[in-house]
C-alpha cells in the first residue's frame, strides 16, 4: 500500500500542470471583449458560421477581408445545419454563411439572421461527378440505372444537394430507370464534401453533385455536365448577417467585399460561378435560381 | 475521517458533471417529439441496428482480444512491446480519422480486392459493425490485459502441475478468476461500439432504413437544425444505452451469484 506522503508528489504535479495549462489557455485566449463591447468601435474580430462546402475560398476570402480592414473573421465550420444548430444554442455570432439556399430558408424563418441582409455570394451548378478518366464510362444520367454501378448522393433530408438529385431524377427518369437508379444507390452521405470525397476515395462510381466538386479535386474527381433540359434549377450559396450580431455594420462590410469583385475573384479562382449568367452559361439555358423543392413522400423516411 | 469525505464527495462530484449535463437537456425537451421518436419506424429501426451492430462488433473484438489480452498478460513473445503500443492507436488518432483510414484502405488495391470478392463494407451495415470492432478492439483487449494481470500466475501453474492443459487451465481457472474484470471490460466495449459515431459515419453513410445508426440519427438531427428532435433521440439512446447496461450488469450478477 502506497503511503499518504508518496502520493502525494504526484498529486501536486497533477494539480500544477491542470493549473498551468488552464492559465496559458486563458493567457492565449483572443480579446474577447472586442465584439461585446459595442457602441461605434469597429470591432477587430466577426464570428462566421459557414457550410464547409466552400472552405477554401472561404478561408481566402477572409484572410484577405483582415488585411483590408484589420477585422478578422473567425468561421466555425461545419454543416450547414449544425452549424445553425451551434449559433442558436450558442447565441453569438456575426454571420452565417451556409453552403445552400434552404438552410437559409431555415434560418430566416426561425428568425436567426436579418434578413434585408442576406446577399448571393455564388452559384452552383448541380452535375454528375465521377472518377477521374471515367472508368465505368459514365456519360449521361441513363448510365447511373447500369445495373452493378454503384452511385451516391448527398442526404436529401439535411443536405442541399442531395435534395438537388433527388429532383433531377424525379423529374427526368422514368418510373422504371427510377426504381433502378434507387437500387444502384448505395448510401446518401453526411455532407456536400462527403459527397465529393465519395468520389476521391472511389467509395462509389458516380455522385450526383456540383460542377465545382471537380475545381476541389481536380486530380480525382471529374464532372460530366446534364443537358440543360435535365437541370430544373441551379443553387446558389447565400450569406447573411446573424440576428445576433453585436456589430451588424462591420458584418454587412464583410458581405459587401465577399459581394465585390475581390471576393468574387477569390471565389472564381475555386471554380464557382460569380454571376447568374456564368452559371447559365455553363448549362446553355438560363435557369431559375434556388427556389423550394418539396422531398416527395417516398424519399422522407418516417 | 476528512479523507474518506473528500474522496466521496468527488465520486458525487462525477455524477454532478454528468447529471447536470442529462438534466440541461430538459430544457429543450418537447414530449411529442419523445413520443414521435419513439412511435417512428425509422427510429426503432435505427434503435435496432444499433444495437445489433455493437452487440455484433463486441462479441467478434471480445473473441480476438480475449486470447490476445491473456498473450500479453502471460507470454513474453517477440513483438509484444509494439503489440502493446498499438492499441491506443484508434483512440489517438480519433474516430473521424480512423474512418478515413478505413476508407482508404477499401480504396486500395488489397481493399477494393477484398470487397469485389467477400462483402460490401463501405455505405453497408458491414461497414458498420466493422468500423465499431476497429473502434474499440484496442481498448478492449487493453482493459482485458488488466483484468488477467489481476490474476496470480501462480493458479494457472498449479493446475498445470496437477495435469492440466494450457487451455484447461485458462478455462477452468483464469477465466473465471477474471471474471469481474472481463464483465467490466466487456461492458465498457460495448458501451463504446453503441456509442461510435465518427468512424461509423464515415465509412457507412447515413440512409435511413439501411445504415442510420442511433448516434448518427441523432447528428443527422442537428444536421436539420432540429434541437428538439435531437434532444428526443439523445434521450431515447441514453435511456436504452443505460438500461441495457444495467440488466447485463444484473443478469451476469445472478448467473456467478
Amino acid at each position: 500500500m502506497t503511503s499518504p506522503k508518496r502520493l502525494l508528489a504526484p498529486l501536486a504535479i497533477a494539480l500544477a500542470t491542470c493549473l498551468g495549462s488552464l492559465a496559458f489557455v486563458a493567457a492565449g485566449c483572443p480579446d474577447t471583449t472586442g465584439s461585446a463591447g459595442g457602441g461605434a468601435a469597429v470591432s477587430n474580430r466577426l464570428l462566421m458560421y459557414a457550410g464547409a462546402a466552400s472552405k477554401p475560398a472561404t478561408e481566402e476570402a477572409t484572410k484577405m477581408f483582415e488585411q483590408e480592414t484589420g477585422t478578422r473573421v473567425e468561421t466555425v465550420f461545419g454543416g450547414s445545419g449544425a452549424v445553425l444548430s451551434q449559433m442558436e444554442l450558442a447565441r453569438e455570432g456575426d454571420l452565417y454563411f451556409p453552403g445552400s439556399s434552404d438552410y437559409m430558408e431555415k434560418a430566416k424563418k426561425k428568425g436567426d439572421v436579418i434578413a434585408e441582409t442576406e446577399a448571393i455570394v455564388t452559384y452552383l451548378v448541380p452535375a454528375i461527378c465521377v472518377q477521374k478518366g471515367n472508368p465505368k464510362n459514365i456519360r449521361t444520367l441513363k448510365d447511373l440505372t447500369r445495373p452493378g454501378l454503384k452511385v451516391a448522393i448527398a442526404n436529401p433530408e439535411t443536405v442541399c444537394v442531395g435534395l438537388y438529385a433527388v429532383e433531377i431524377i424525379e423529374k427526368n427518369l422514368s418510373p422504371s430507370d427510377k426504381t433502378a437508379f434507387r437500387a444502384n444507390l448505395l448510401n446518401y452521405t453526411e455532407s456536400c464534401e462527403k459527397t465529393a470525397t465519395a468520389i476521391s476515395l472511389k467509395q462509389v462510381d458516380a455522385v450526383i453533385g456540383w460542377s465545382v466538386f471537380a475545381d476541389w479535386d481536380p486530380e480525382n474527381i471529374e464532372a460530366i455536365p446534364l443537358p440543360a433540359d435535365q437541370i430544373p434549377r441551379i443553387g446558389y450559396i447565400p450569406i447573411a448577417v446573424a440576428s445576433f450580431s453585436s456589430d451588424t455594420e462591420q458584418a454587412k462590410r464583410f458581405i459587401d467585399f465577399v459581394t465585390g469583385s475581390l471576393g468574387q475573384a477569390v471565389f472564381a479562382k475555386y471554380g464557382y460561378f460569380a454571376t447568374p449568367e456564368q452559371a447559365f452559361t455553363y448549362v446553355g439555358e438560363t435557369k431559375p435560381v434556388g427556389g423550394e423543392y418539396v422531398l416527395p413522400p417516398d424519399w422522407v423516411t418516417k | 475521517m476528512r479523507f474518506r469525505r473528500v474522496t466521496i464527495a468527488c465520486a458525487l462530484a462525477v455524477l454532478a458533471v454528468y447529471g447536470l449535463l442529462i438534466v440541461s437537456l430538459f430544457y429543450f425537451l418537447d414530449l411529442s417529439a419523445v413520443w414521435q421518436a419513439l412511435s417512428s419506424k425509422r427510429v426503432l429501426f435505427s434503435v435496432q441496428l444499433s444495437l445489433v451492430a455493437a452487440t455484433a462488433a463486441t462479441a467478434i473484438a471480445l473473441a480476438l482480444a480475449i486470447p490476445a489480452a491473456y498473450a500479453l498478460s502471460r507470454h513474453d513473445f517477440r513483438g509484444r512491446e509494439v503489440v502493446d503500443a498499438i492499441l491506443e492507436f484508434p483512440v489517438i488518432v480519433s474516430p473521424a480519422a480512423l474512418g478515413a483510414i478505413i476508407l482508404i484502405f477499401f480504396s486500395n488495391p488489397l481493399g477494393a480486392w477484398i470487397q469485389d470478392h467477400t462483402i460490401q463494407f463501405v455505405f453497408a451495415f458491414a461497414g458498420i459493425v466493422l468500423a465499431q470492432f476497429i473502434a474499440v478492439l484496442g481498448i478492449a483487449v487493453r482493459f482485458l490485459k488488466s483484468a488477467f494481470d489481476q490474476v496470480p500466475p501462480r493458479y494457472e501453474m498449479v493446475a498445470r502441475t496437477l495435469g492440466a492443459s494450457p487451455l484447461r487451465a485458462f478455462l477452468t481457472i483464469s477465466l473465471p478468476l477474471a471474471r469481474r474484470g472481463l464483465l467490466a471490460s466487456g461492458v465498457l466495449t460495448w458501451a463504446k461500439a453503441l456509442g461510435e459515431f465518427g468512424a461509423t459515419i464515415m465509412v457507412a453513410g447515413t440512409m435511413a432504413m439501411r445504415t442510420e445508426t442511433l448516434p448518427i440519427a441523432i447528428y443527422m438531427r442537428l444536421a436539420n437544425a432540429d434541437i428538439k428532435g435531437t434532444v428526443a433521440l439523445i434521450i431515447v439512446l441514453l435511456a436504452i444505452g443505460l438500461s441495457a447496461l444495467y440488466v447485463g450488469k444484473l443478469l451476469f450478477r445472478e448467473r456467478h451469484a
